[in-house]
């Protein structure tokens, strides 16, 4: 449960990122890009709190791809900043969404395995 | 079916690998390196003025402005020392994360944390060790990080044997790559199960 409050918590920086690093008004592309991801960070990570969708937050990989991907297509942004910001969260996120929700118990089809 | 206990010790310790205090002792080494990159990469992103170094002075400093720091930097898009901070942090979470018998019941989460400390820690290390005949300057603080690169191989191989050892046995018994690959990914089989009870049966525990 840990990792998805972690990745609760790394979508309320990527929200705050655009104030952070101050974003030029008209960096519309970086404003939108910051609060879809930070959304979709938020909404696989809550819904995999419910246990039919426990695995949701494998989702956040394609989120975290994405935030490395722009790092090196706009390397030339003058945000330098923002995609920076963008790398490191993206490589983290790479970490936390693989570690399961219930990484603390063994996995559910051995519990089931031993308890059918 | 009698469950295998998680405090179950696998061959071929006297120990289990995956136990707590095992696992903690890695994050607070981790840690420590964690935080010695940090302070370097404040340095690198001039954040801060200058680098403590006791022992070679200025020349930490000539080492993490150096070209091949900047070149490294221009590849991943963000300085080396903070890319190493985050190996570090990935070596904690993949520490904090499965139950103490994730030797058994999630090899693949014990393979990709084995993976973040034995290969990236070895070759981080290598190259700390060669900035100094590259660059012709030494960096105290990123040879303390080497060596604790090192330290946590050390701490770590243990868990990485086992699992590993454990995979390659459910490939001896069953011959099925599918067997293999759903042990792997932590789907429970019947070999799965026998196996794990055999390499935990010599120590601590009657199936």
């Amino acid at each position: 449960m840990w990792a998805r409050v972690v990745e609760f918590m790394l979508a309320c920086w990527l929200a705050v990122s655009p104030f952070i690093f101050q974003y030029p008004d008209d960096a519309i592309f970086f404003w939108c890009s910051d609060l879809i991801t930070s959304s979709l960070i938020a909404f696989f990570a809550l819904i995999s709190i419910y246990l039919p969708l426990r695995k949701m937050h494998l989702c956040n990989l394609i989120v975290s791809f994405y935030l490395i991907a722009v790092a090196y297509f706009l390397k030339e942004s003058p945000l330098q900043g923002a995609l920076q910001n963008y790398v490191v969260l993206g490589l983290l996120l790479l970490m936390i969404a693989i570690v399961p929700t219930d990484a603390d118990k063994p996995p559910k089809p051995w519990r089931d395995f031993y308890h059918r | 079916m009698k469950q295998i206990p998680l405090n179950a010790i696998p061959e071929p310790w006297e120990y289990n690998p995956s136990k707590w205090s095992q696992r903690v002792r890695i994050i607070l080494v981790a840690s420590v390196a964690f935080f010695i990159a940090v302070y370097m990469g404040l340095y690198q992103w001039r954040l801060i003025d200058s680098v403590w170094d006791p022992v070679f002075g200025k020349q930490s400093m000539q080492v993490l402005d150096s070209d091949v720091s900047h070149k490294i930097t221009s590849w991943v898009r963000i300085p080396d020392s903070i890319l190493g901070a985050l190996a570090y942090l990935g070596d904690i979470i993949f520490a904090l994360a499965g139950s103490t018998r994730r030797w058994h019941n999630r090899p693949w989460l014990v393979v990709v944390f084995g993976l973040d400390v034995i290969p990236l820690g070895l070759v981080s290390a290598i190259l700390v060790f060669m900035q100094g005949f590259v660059v012709d300057a030494w960096c105290f603080l990123c040879l303390v990080s080497a060596v604790i690169s090192l330290v946590l191989v050390v701490l770590a191989y243990d868990e990485v044997w086992s699992s590993l050892l454990f995979v390659y046995r459910v490939w001896k018994r069953s011959k099925k790559f599918s067997v293999v690959w759903d042990t792997f990914w932590g789907r429970p089989s019947k070999i799965a199960h026998e196996v794990g009870s055999q390499m935990a049966r010599r120590r601590d525990w009657r199936g």
